[in-house]
């Protein structure tokens, strides 16, 4: 894998001038940031703003227009990489959940290290219980997906994320698809899961939340880092007009 | 197949009138000369014949038993003269084949003397003098002469000579002619009204009326060609003159008009099979058919299973050419009919390539390939219509693409695919029927040879409907279970 300079090597994620365009349309307009080992990061912006499709190119889901990525010691960019491993390194949350509907919650959680080697059945059975009991649901380890609310299949996705016991966690708008009451069980979730100390990427629409849990707030605007910082500087104080303008509309 | 050897057998035949018109003359006439019982020559022998699959009613099969006028004359003859028979039911071509390579010794299967046959075959005595016969419905009397079919429309098979003979005088009398394929289905015509008269063969169209199909003949027989025992030129001269000898004999003591009576009188006294005894009589041939269209369907359907999978992942695929190659594949075979691609392998492929395509082969290659091209269209959809956030969610854990399908995306893909893929398969067990079209044993193929036979047509179709009907009720129940057994 590639060699990483001494200098980055706490930073868990950088970007260097990163764009992404999807066809004639540049959704990311050269984007830069270090994320810190521990850190949490919250993108907030406009919808179109390009947070969902910078938190996709972290993990390579979207493939990288130009720039570098570097995930936990991986250049991503770089075509040798073995993407399959950094993604090993690297959980993500998505909005619809995406839980495998033909299989058993338990099962969900335990495909991965299976399939992957990492440990035999009667040991990933054990993880996934222990898993699901962080998150509350380890009574429903044999029921499936169909049969839980949102909240509960997304409290699931969280717990299948890590289940390889990743070094970063990547949540994209976790908790939009939720009825208003389910909302505040995954926040929870994440939040009990910050403080641990696990480094987070949070694309969210929960401004409150991202002022919680958030050691830095990332604001997007028309694929750019329009402005950035500690919560309580950007949502109290914040710098550029166009910050103003959407905080004014969603608080 | 079937048609070609029909289309032989009627060459050139107005030529030979004269010829059989002399030698049965002279048959008559010149009392032959060995009357005796027994032939020294032949005493004791015996003698392998090979002749047709079914040719009613010289050979055809009634219970499992080769019969027919040829099959008769042949044992009368072999115990007249003192040899002995083994009979080879080969198929037309393939006995003539067998005679010119000493497989057998003589071929008798309803086989027109011609000039061309006649330089390499000696021939008997003809033992039976053919012609063309017009018949209409037993129920109508509107139609007695030529002069009555003005402005109407009647039928006769494709090849023979009674469309030969139909359409010379169609002019003159001032009607149409429609030519199809098989004598069963012109008869069935003539009955329910659709054509007022057909012209066929003489010995079919008699011993068609003889088993009650329904029709009666109202003009005298226009005489064509006569058919002979044929053995290879030069070779087996006492076995020729055996056949000769005996054929004159059955002809002074009166058999071989029994013979011919017992095939070619109208029985009218004679009871049809009631339906049940129908039933049970076909039963055996068309559960034999059932199997072969069971065993085709099955054999073929997990090779369209196989292609599926493959050109429906190739059509998916991110590169231009594999899903070039793909959408071919799927366009050629779904963009033309099946029956063309039966006769292709079946016919064509021989002839361009030089191999030997068995009929099985053919079956196989033209319904897994036809529904191999569905099946891709299907695995594609079934795939395509799983959410895209599925193979992310896998992809995003670490899996690669192969594992995801496998895992994530195919499991859920093939529960949705389940009742197209069952659909498919009963489409593909009934399109295996365009297979008797190549002479493959399935089960409207033995349908056909049944009513060929006895010329119940529509009992017939009505018993081999009711089988694929259950057959694939069956079926249809079978795959319903397994798919809420495995796709919970």
């Amino acid at each position: 894998m590639s060699a990483v300079t001494e200098q980055s090597s706490q930073m868990k994620i950088q970007v260097q001038d990163l764009h992404k365009s999807f066809g004639s349309n540049n959704v990311l307009k050269g984007i830069d940031l270090d994320i810190r080992e521990g850190e949490v990061v919250c993108v907030i912006g406009p919808s179109g703003s390009g947070k969902s499709t910078l938190l996709r190119c972290l993990n390579k889901l979207e493939e990288i227009t130009s720039g570098k990525v570097i995930v936990d010691g991986f250049d991503v960019t770089d075509p040798k990489v073995d993407i399959n491993e950094v993604r090993r390194h690297v959980g993500m949350v998505f909005q619809h959940f995406n839980l495998f509907p033909h299989m058993t919650v338990a099962e969900n959680i335990m495909l991965a290290p299976v399939e992957l080697k990492k440990m035999d059945k009667a040991q990933a059975r054990e993880r996934a219980l222990e898993l699901l009991e962080r998150v509350g649901l380890k009574d429903k380890a044999n029921a499936r997906p169909a049969s839980l609310s949102g909240g509960q299949k997304q409290r699931v996705a969280i717990a299948r994320a890590l289940a390889m016991a990743p070094g970063i966690m990547l949540f994209d708008e976790a908790t939009s698809a939720l009825d208003p009451e389910m909302v505040g069980e995954v926040l929870q979730v994440i939040k009990e899961l910050a403080d641990s100390g696990m480094t987070m990427v949070l694309v969210t629409h929960e401004m409150g939340f991202a002022r919680e849990v958030g050691d830095r707030v990332i604001f997007m605007a028309d694929g750019v880092v329009c402005e950035q910082g500690e919560p309580e500087q950007l949502f109290g104080n914040p710098q550029q007009e166009r910050t103003r303008d959407f905080l004014s509309k969603v608080l | 197949m079937e048609k070609k050897q029909r289309v032989a057998r009627h060459g050139r035949l107005q030529r030979w009138i004269a010829a059989a018109a002399i030698g049965l003359m002279a048959l008559v006439v010149g009392a032959p000369s060995a009357m005796a019982q027994g032939n020294e020559k032949v005493d004791g022998q015996t003698y392998v014949i090979g002749t047709d699959t079914t040719f009613a009613p010289f050979e055809f099969r009634q219970d499992g038993e080769l019969t027919g006028i040829d099959m008769d004359i042949l044992q009368q003859i072999a115990d007249d003269q003192g040899f002995k028979v083994e009979v080879r039911s080969l198929g037309f071509s393939a006995a003539l084949a067998a005679l010119s390579s000493n497989q057998v010794d003589g071929v008798i299967a309803g086989m027109s003397i011609t000039d061309e046959r006649k330089e390499i075959y000696d021939f008997s005595e003809p033992y039976f003098e053919s012609g063309v016969q017009m018949a209409v419905a037993k129920n109508k009397d509107d139609v007695k002469t030529y002069e009555d079919l003005k402005g109407k429309t009647v039928v006769a098979k494709t090849g023979s000579e009674g469309e030969t003979y139909a359409k010379s005088i169609a002019k003159k009398y001032g009607f149409t002619v429609k030519s199809l394929d098989q004598s069963a289905t012109m008869y069935e015509s003539v009955k329910s009204g659709s054509a007022v008269a057909v012209f066929d063969d003489y010995p079919v169209l008699a011993y068609g009326i003889a088993q009650g199909n329904g029709l009666k003949t109202v003009t005298d027989k226009v005489p064509g060609g006569s058919y002979g025992f044929a053995v290879n030129k030069g070779e087996n001269t006492a076995l020729l003159a055996a056949f000769n000898d005996g054929l004159a004999e059955l002809k002074a003591n009166g058999e071989y008009q029994k013979i011919l009576d017992k095939y070619l009188s109208d029985p009218s006294a004679s009871t049809p099979d009631n339906f049940f005894d129908l039933v049970a009589k076909s039963f055996p041939a068309l559960m034999s058919g059932l199997w072969h269209t069971l065993l085709v369907t099955a054999i073929s359907f997990a090779i369209a299973m196989v292609l599926g999978l493959f050109f429906g992942f190739l059509k998916l695929s991110g590169n231009i050419v594999l899903r070039g190659i793909a959408s071919t594949f799927v366009n050629i075979f779904r963009g033309t009919p099946l029956l063309l691609w039966a006769f292709m392998f079946y016919f064509g492929l021989p002839q361009l390539t030089g191999w030997e395509v068995s009929v099985w082969t053919a079956g196989v290659l033209t319904l897994s390939l036809n529904a191999g091209a569905y099946v891709a269209e299907i695995v594609r959809g079934g795939i395509q219509s799983v959410d895209p956030g599925q193979l992310e969610a896998s992809r995003s854990l670490g899996l690669g693409y192969g594992k995801s399908m496998q895992k994530v995306v195919v499991p859920q893909a093939f529960k949705m695919m389940t009742p197209s893929l069952i659909n498919q398969l009963i489409i593909s067990l009934k399109d295996s029927s365009l297979l008797l079209a190549i002479g493959f044993g399935e089960l409207l193929y033995q349908g056909q040879q049944i009513y060929a036979a006895n010329f119940r047509v529509t009992e017939t179709l009505l018993i081999v409907g009711v089988i694929y009907f259950i057959a694939i009720m069956a079926l249809t129940k079978l795959a319903n279970y397994a798919d809420r057994r495995f796709n919970k």
